[in-house]
């Protein structure tokens, strides 16, 4: 085989969505909005977890927050018959994901669980990958964060702290995963059981809303989930093959 | 019921696996690291470097009372998640909750005991040593009581439960005063006193929200807010989705739309303060249709004459059509349940409400079965449910202070000053109290009056327990153990009240060493007491099961049998609701509504909570005022238009937030901001609403009527920038937010897009 259609080979095959033949795990999370309350706790929960900064209400009024997962809200119908819909929205993780191509440095890239991962060292801070996100749910660091000590105390020293010029967002709580496949692995086990990781949201949800695992067990409770009638994921038509599934809210 | 059944409960209370007692193994490697050239050569036995240990212990940020597991790693607390263990929340938590690590770490938090060197509220303050600051407050209690004046002596603390309520009891009880008080803002007096005539017990029953197939909430926020938001969302989310075909109808019965009425099927406005007159008129159709058949029906007829659905939908605004179909469905799904509390429980007519809302539950055979309210037993250990004042209570404490008839007061971890409204002239009344020492962690408004400060841990420095009100159909307990070494130059404020007991001679009543000593001791005679069911052999190994498990509960459960007595039924109406302030002057009626960041204003020195967006409009960092599209359009008031609310007892400004979901003529604002101390993330920010409520007053219980209050708005010509994360509010077609119909059929999705005009134009 010449060199050029071995370059060929693999181009192809990084082009196709998913590019690693299989995935290890498939980490998958289902959100019930029929659960959802619009509570929340997945929120503060994730800012607790993930190191992420307070900006402070000056950079809050320019849209400059810094929340992985934020509640959505939208309106419907006029009063007396209105209703309000809440949606829970992190990054979802596709397996097609628009952010990933446009990377001039690579610096997000998905990795062998199927996660889309961001590799802050790597990062120069285009924000082209924010401008792809048809989701929105990528952050930026305008500025060095600062926390007032002894704020700082209560920091995770599983995660890092992000600088300047650096772009990130959700990482369905990677440290989590990583500690959870390094206790299998220490258990004598190739794999990580259903429930034994659950991201900061997952954890805290007080309704039960949120599900998460590995998609690639039939037994999970995400697998059964993703496969509820009710399942959708949103701006399904631009093809971006999310990892977060939606169970449709009921109208009763 | 919780999913925790009490056979598998106890076991897990043998198996625990975390920590116990971070107070004493880090204290003294932790404290003074820099006293160390190399602080872990012999690391405590729990202390390994980079591996967390979990410590399971109690929140304090709600009277909810869950169960919290925090990590820590190096001796530093780094999150706090709910308790599995525990069967109020089982391992979930609320955004306070787990903000409470800002508690801990606040860089505003008192550090040393100060002493107040200007004028009050000066905020100049001087450093003292604990014993110049126990000395200066034992020797002027010790003189009191010698004297025989211990009266003069009061004690007002937050709500606390457990066995630091019961160290109160004993203190004021050696120091000889009656003046106890607990006082909360949103303490349900109009629960209790309503289960109290109609139930004659003065104590809250479990709502097993979990396994009802109709929730009917007149009022209650029982998902942000309302008792015990954590368990209820549990409950909420097993009723919609857990139960194979069935799922759970949740109507909700306000003037402004909440979380929970947002979580709704339904969403009902009914005129403020005829909740009772809708649920009468329910009662009315249910007996009137010959669905209750009990003995006492002929009663029934009689005393529900008056509110017939025609009369009811004249009061409440609502068709006749609504109230008979509210009241067929309330019969025809089964089980059923209704739950009254919030705007609907804080009016002059609040009691009668709520018993009103029992009277539902009652015609339809709700009360004592699953899937309706279920009676709790006895707490297990001490509660306080007597010592909570109502505001006619903190009316006669500040005239006793007025008339001169107070010497010492006592502040633990409560700010009237904040809570209370202006008309209550609170802060004036404590201008006559000679000393005042406050044992809070922060410097808040009251806090800021104190002579004398005594700051105490945290709670997650400190020993103490609780046994949550409402239990969950048993009684539990929780231990709340220190999880990180005290940081600062601070004393658990049951340390501080046993050091104050010793100074004043009752070293013989009250002969403890410290708060975990008496804790410890409580917990023997719990154990002792031979109730306490548990694998544990021996007070010891009881104790440490408690500790690792965080909680222990006592599984008998109660005998949930209920004969009504004929003489409530008679006494069963409703009276119009009073506001203060005329209709022709004052045209909307204010409600105001905890909010679910700041709870009664204690969350907003908390940075997350600060900048976590309001659930139902998205705002950060302010107060603002909600007004509905219609209302606004007529007054010409866009979003951001700086207005002033005025009621007959005072003025606060605040921005204009188009509410879509708001009667005409209401106006809602949240409660939490607008503090004038408080430390750099809550000063000087936002309104208090409190501040202008008139002084209406439920006159059953004594408390406040807090959703009584009349007020105009006037425009200021200002505007000022809201500060929110919303963008858009509607969907537009985009079809985020998808829905389907009852059966998992699919329902057309075309659904209205229409853009309020106000929005457009702004």
């Amino acid at each position: 085989m010449s060199l050029f259609s071995r370059f060929m080979d693999s181009w192809r095959k990084y082009r196709k969505p998913g590019y690693y033949d299989e995935f290890d795990y498939h980490w998958t999370m289902a959100i019930d909005l029929d659960k959802c309350t619009g509570c929340e706790a997945c929120v503060t929960a994730c800012q607790a977890e993930n190191n992420i900064p307070v900006v402070g209400e000056k950079e809050m009024a320019r849209g400059r927050e810094m929340q992985w997962i934020r509640i959505e809200r939208y309106w419907e119908g006029e009063f007396p018959d209105i209703k309000l819909r809440f949606i829970p929205m992190m990054c979802q993780h596709c397996d097609a994901a628009p952010c990933e191509t446009v990377c001039p440095v690579g610096a997000t890239y998905h990795n062998q669980d199927g996660l889309n991962a961001q590799i802050y060292n790597r990062c120069i801070g285009t924000r082209a990958c924010a401008v792809y996100c048809p989701y929105e749910v990528r952050y930026f660091n305008y500025y060095d964060h600062h926390w007032d000590s002894p704020l700082d105390k209560q920091l995770n020293p599983d995660v890092t702290v992000r600088g300047k010029g650096v772009m990130e967002k959700c990482t369905f709580c990677i440290q989590r995963i990583r500690q959870a496949k390094d206790l299998a692995k220490d258990d004598g086990r190739r794999r990580v059981r259903d429930g034994e990781v659950q991201p900061a949201c997952v954890q805290s949800c007080p309704s039960k809303a949120l599900v998460f695992g590995d998609r690639k067990d039939p037994d999970s409770q995400v697998f059964k989930s993703m496969h509820d009638p009710r399942n959708y994921r949103v701006l399904e038509e631009l093809n971006t093959d999310s990892s977060v599934f939606y169970l449709k809210k009921v109208d009763a | 019921m919780p999913n925790i059944e009490r056979r598998e409960f106890l076991k897990l209370i043998g198996a625990g696996s975390v920590g116990v007692g971070a107070g004493f193994m880090l204290r003294e490697s932790a404290k003074h690291p820099t006293e160390y050239l190399i602080p872990h050569v012999v690391a405590p036995e729990d202390f390994s470097s980079g591996i967390a240990t979990w410590y399971n212990s109690v929140c304090s940020m709600c009277p909810a009372g869950c169960g919290i597991s925090v990590r820590t790693r190096e001796g530093l607390a780094k999150k706090i998640e709910g308790n599995p263990l525990h069967p109020v929340n089982q391992g979930r938590l609320c955004a306070l909750g787990q903000a409470g690590l800002q508690v801990l770490y606040n860089p505003d938090r008192l550090t040393e005991p100060l002493r107040q060197t200007a004028e009050r509220g000066s905020t100049s303050f001087e450093k003292i040593t604990w014993d110049e600051g126990l000395d200066q407050v034992g020797e002027r209690l010790d003189l009191l009581r010698a004297a025989g004046r211990g009266n003069r002596v009061a004690l007002l603390s937050q709500g606390v439960r457990g066995h630091l309520a019961q160290l109160f009891e004993s203190f004021m009880q050696q120091m000889g005063s009656e003046r106890l008080l607990h006082y909360d803002f949103n303490h349900p007096h109009t629960l209790y006193a309503a289960n109290q005539r109609f139930f004659g017990e003065d104590r809250l029953p479990y709502y097993d929200l979990q396994n009802t197939r109709l929730l009917l909430s007149f009022g209650a926020d029982y998902l942000a807010t309302w008792i015990s938001p954590v368990h209820h969302s549990l409950g909420f989310g097993e009723s919609r989705q857990g139960r194979p075909d069935i799922r759970g109808k949740f109507i909700q019965i306000e003037p402004r739309m909440s979380i929970s009425g947002a979580a709704a099927d339904e969403w009902i406005a009914a005129r403020p303060g005829t909740e009772g007159f809708l649920a009468l008129g329910l009662a009315h159709h249910i007996v009137a249709e010959g669905n209750y058949q009990g003995a006492d029906r002929a009663d029934w007829v009689t005393a529900l004459a008056d509110y017939s659905p025609s009369q009811v939908a004249e009061q409440t605004g609502l068709p006749v059509t609504t109230i008979v179909r509210l009241a067929d469905m309330f019969v025809d799904i089964d089980p059923s349940l209704a739950i009254g509390g919030g705007a609907a429980a804080n009016h002059s007519n609040g009691v009668d409400t709520l018993v009103a809302v029992n009277v539902l539950n009652y015609l339809v055979g709700n009360i004592g079965r699953e899937g309706g309210l279920v009676f709790n037993p006895e707490p297990s250990g001490p509660v306080s449910r007597r010592r909570q004042a109502s505001y006619l209570s903190m009316l006669e404490l500040a005239e006793a202070a007025r008339q001169g008839e107070i010497d010492v007061l006592i502040l633990n971890s409560t700010n009237p000053v904040f809570t209370l409204p202006a008309a209550a002239e609170f802060r004036q009344a404590l201008a006559e109290i000679p000393l005042i020492v406050s044992l809070s962690s922060f410097l808040d408004e009251t806090t800021a009056l104190a002579d004398l400060i005594l700051p105490s841990h945290t709670y997650l420095e400190s020993w103490g327990d609780d046994f949550p009100e409402p239990g969950v159909g048993f009684s539990v307990g929780a231990v709340s153990q220190p999880v990180v070494s005290p940081l600062y130059n601070t004393r658990a404020t049951g340390d501080i009240i046993l050091a104050l007991a010793q100074r004043i001679g009752a070293s013989n009543a009250m002969p403890w060493n410290s708060m975990e000593e008496f804790l410890k001791d409580g917990w023997r005679q719990i154990y002792e007491r031979g109730d306490a069911q548990t694998l544990a052999q021996g007070f010891d190994a009881f104790w440490i099961s408690v500790l690792r498990a965080g909680v222990w509960g006592e599984t008998t459960r109660r005998n949930t049998e209920f004969t009504l007595e004929r003489s409530v039924i008679a006494g069963i109406g409703v009276q119009t609701p009073e506001f203060s302030g005329s209709e022709e002057e004052y045209p909307f009626i204010l409600h105001p509504y905890l909010s679910p960041n700041f709870h009664d204003g204690r969350g907003a020195n908390l940075p997350w909570m600060q900048e976590l967006p309001d659930p139902m409009t998205s705002v950060v960092y302010g107060s603002w005022v909600e007004i509905n599209p219609v209302t606004a359009e007529q007054l010409g008031f866009t979003e951001g238009d700086l207005v002033e609310i005025q009621s007959p007892h005072g003025t606060v400004r605040a921005p204009v937030f188009i509410f879509p979901a708001i009667m005409p003529d209401v106006i809602a604002m949240p409660i939490g901001q607008g503090h004038h101390e408080y430390g750099r993330y809550a000063k000087d920010r936002g309104v208090n609403p409190i501040e202008i409520l008139s002084p209406q007053i439920e006159p059953v219980t004594g408390s406040l009527a807090s959703s009584a209050t009349r007020v105009k708005l006037v425009a200021t010509g200002r505007r000022v920038k809201l500060v929110k994360t919303s963008g858009m509010s509607r969907d537009l077609g985009r079809d985020i937010v998808q829905t389907t119909g009852p059966t998992g059929v699919e329902v057309s999705s075309a659904r209205p897009n229409s853009i309020p005009i106000t929005e457009v134009t702004s």
